[in-house]
């Protein structure tokens, strides 16, 4: 009988060690394409904040993450398309300029600013746009992953590519530039006059995207 | 009776014993898991034991096996009244104990069995009831070790052996144990038979005017047949449970209804931010793994399906990773998500969040969608609709357990907390942007974490209008929608859609439930 008390003795500490060691805790995922950015330009953990922009290490893009603040970063402004030639000036709404504002005013601003430690923001390409849209999302959501790029609005956002001719009742107005719309997905012709979201990317050589980042979990 | 026959009904009768035997240690200890995952979710300090505990759709698992364990239970009383061959007494050291054992465990668990369908049938008021169970279960659980462990310590494999059935399977025997069997299957079969309770929604013309203020005082509301329900096993509330009482109406158009519960306490204290000596911090209890279970708003769901199984609708999935696939969660009680590609609508209002708005948050519950590496919270199938503007803001850049940055600061707050009744709800135009050195107010001063901006929700996540007061002790609700919204993320109201309620007092996520859904029944216009 003793030996039989011993072994049960055993099973149940087996048991309860089982118990101690199984719990099972959710964890931050070390290998993910994306990687939040601190406005110094240092990484920081995948489940940390705040964070000013986020690194795609897939593109070998840095992106800028809007915010609302009410300042330079606000997902709410919007931008009319120029480029210091072509399209239209000031036509779209911020706080931070003293007249209205276009793409030029943003670029012109952040690159002051060394956002993320860097001064060569930029318009993306329309292909570079589209890697965020992310379709997976239910009905009415905007597509994009919300947790990396909060303060996306379902609207239009502006690309680089003008010149574009415009089509339909805006066919008059000549030409345009090309925007990607987080609400549907879809790429389009925008007039350079209308106010467009807008946010700005650069690019990160190769070996500074793969390189090994902290990604512990955070808060 | 001959001596072959004789001798074949008594090997009969020990071949019922050893199957009845073995049917109800099998069931006890589904029964006794299942209900003890269950009970994870209202007595945490059974978390422990959570990692040998079965995961995923355990109120099925724990109906079913408490149905048959019932049957069983049946059965073993019919033969220890009818079948029994005359009963030799245990002898043998510690024959005592062992009879004493029997007979308080037999007790015990016809108890246990009792509680458990009085509570399914919702024949008494729950909350109470609800607990009893649980002790009786705890008593099952040390049955188990007192008994079973106990006898086999002593015996070793020779309790194994006779307890385990011997294969006895032509004519008389198999006859009579099918006729078993077929017990157990019927009474499974009645227990499921009454699984759901009705809930009449009146006609009422058209130009009949419903004001959506709470106060459901329009006389209308008088014709409407009432419907209570006793939810149980949810945080804060006086021994976890909460009488629901529930009227629904239909113009044709629209559905209204009007929803009473008891909630001794108002909170609308919802994580406030205090100014520390440090800094400012949200004052919260258990918010970082997604449980606040203080200072939290009172709210109230409504879970509505085209499905009426067990479990809310079968979405019900209990355990820290019930996904193999899908993260785990922090709280350890599980998601809601629905198995197939179904929907089920979620109308969730908050006394602070969505109140202001007039407004009950339009959620859904589908299949778990895809991981988002980037957000440390992963609710599986439990999303909001999609919305086309209008939220609310919570007021902090980033939650931070050290501390936080606000992003609006009022110009006046008060020094001390206050009382948890307060409604503590900020409106983003008319506090100012945070600013470190413009910040003025002194250390104590509390100020709210929830900002509404310029509109309420727009679109889908806007469809259920609601408004809710607190008056003596109960929440008064009332919420109307239009029957049929066309949104693939809405049910429409039509006869046999099945309804489930729960109520929180100031907690995140523990909720009080129910067992049986309640099934719509609409009027003729």
């Amino acid at each position: 009988m003793l030996h039989r008390l011993l072994i049960l003795v055993a099973i149940i500490t087996a048991i309860g060690g089982y118990c101690t060691l199984a719990r099972v805790k959710p964890h931050a995922k070390t290998d993910f394409q994306l990687q939040k950015i601190a406005a110094d330009g240092v990484p920081i953990p995948i489940w940390s904040g705040p964070w000013s922009c986020v690194l795609d290490r897939r593109h070998g893009l840095l992106w800028e993450v809007k915010t609302d603040a009410e300042f330079l970063h606000d997902g709410d402004w919007t931008y009319s398309w120029f480029d210091g030639q072509h399209g239209v000036e000031n036509a779209g709404d911020c706080f931070f300029e003293p007249q209205r504002c276009d793409t030029q005013d943003l670029i012109r601003r952040v690159n002051e600013a060394g956002l993320c430690g860097r001064n060569d923001w930029r318009l993306p390409t329309p292909n570079e746009l589209m890697t965020l849209v992310d379709s997976r999302v239910p009905p009415g959501y905007t597509q994009i992953d919300k947790n990396f790029f909060p303060h996306t609005r379902s609207g239009d956002y502006w690309s680089s590519a003008n010149g574009l001719p415009l089509a339909g009742v805006f066919e008059h107005l000549k030409e345009g530039a090309a925007a990607v719309n987080f609400g549907d997905g879809r790429q389009k012709t925008l007039p350079f006059r209308n106010a467009a979201f807008l946010r700005l990317v650069t690019e990160v050589e190769e070996s500074r995207s793969t390189a090994s980042l902290p990604l512990n979990d955070g808060e | 009776m001959s001596h072959s026959e004789s001798k074949v009904d008594g090997r009969w009768k020990l071949s019922v014993f050893s199957w009845l035997h073995l049917a109800a240690i099998t069931l006890l200890l589904f029964s006794l898991f299942s209900g003890l995952r269950i009970a994870v979710l209202s007595f945490p300090f059974l978390g422990f034991l959570s990692p040998i505990l079965p995961q995923g759709q355990v109120h099925t698992l724990h109906f079913v096996s408490g149905s048959l364990l019932s049957a069983i239970a049946v059965c073993s009383l019919a033969y220890y009244f009818f079948c029994r061959e005359k009963q030799r007494p245990l002898r043998g050291r510690l024959a005592r104990y062992h009879r004493a054992v029997l007979w308080i465990g037999c007790l015990g668990l016809l108890l246990s069995l009792a509680t458990g369908g009085v509570l399914f049938f919702a024949i008494l008021e729950a909350a109470v009831l609800v607990r009893v169970h649980f002790f009786l279960a705890l008593a099952g659980l040390g049955f188990i070790f007192l008994h079973g462990v106990f006898y086999l310590v002593q015996y070793g494999v020779a309790a194994m052996r006779r307890i385990l059935p011997r294969a006895q399977f032509s004519g008389l025997p198999v006859i009579k144990s099918a006729a078993v069997v077929g017990l157990c299957l019927v009474l499974l079969v009645l227990a499921y038979g009454s699984t759901s309770s009705r809930l009449d929604v009146k006609s009422i013309p058209i130009e009949d005017i419903v004001n959506v203020d709470g106060e459901a005082d329009e006389a209308v509301w008088q014709g409407a047949i009432p419907v209570t329900v006793d939810t149980f096993f949810g945080a804060n509330f006086e021994d976890g449970g909460s009488q629901v009482q529930i009227k629904a109406l239909q113009n044709g158009s629209d559905v209204y209804m009007h929803i009473r519960w008891q909630d001794p306490t108002e909170s609308r204290l919802h994580l406030p931010l205090e100014k520390t000596a440090e800094g400012w911090k949200v004052v919260y209890e258990g918010f970082e793994n997604f449980n606040e279970t203080k200072y939290y708003e009172d709210k109230f769901a409504l879970l509505l399906s085209n499905s009426c199984s067990l479990g809310g609708a079968g979405t019900s999935h209990l355990g820290p990773k019930p996904l193999g696939d899908k993260p785990a969660n922090f709280h350890g009680k599980g998601y809601h998500y629905s198995s197939d590609e179904s929907i089920h609508d979620l109308w969730h209002w908050k006394a602070v969040r969505t109140n202001e708005m007039r407004l009950a948050d339009d959620n859904h519950i589908g299949p778990p969608y895809a991981e988002r590496p980037g957000s440390r919270r992963y609710t599986a199938g439990y999303m909001q609709d999609g919305k086309e503007s209008g939220s609310y803001v919570m007021n902090w850049r980033w939650f931070k357990t050290a501390g936080v940055v606000p992003k609006r600061l009022p110009q006046q707050a008060p020094q001390t907390m206050p009382a948890a009744s307060t409604q503590m709800l900020g409106t983003w135009f008319d506090l100012s942007v945070y600013n470190e050195t413009a910040d003025t107010l002194p250390v104590g001063s509390v100020i709210p974490s929830v900002l509404y901006r310029s509109n309420r929700f727009e679109g889908d996540r806007a469809d259920v209008r609601a408004a809710g007061i607190w008056r003596d002790g109960y929440w008064s609700l009332e919420l109307a929608r239009t029957l049929d919204t066309g949104s693939p993320l809405d049910v429409a109201i039509r006869d046999g859609v099945c309804l489930w309620v729960a109520a929180f007092d100031h907690a995140q996520v523990g909720h009080t439930r129910h067992s049986r859904p309640i099934k719509l029944k609409l009027e003729e216009s």
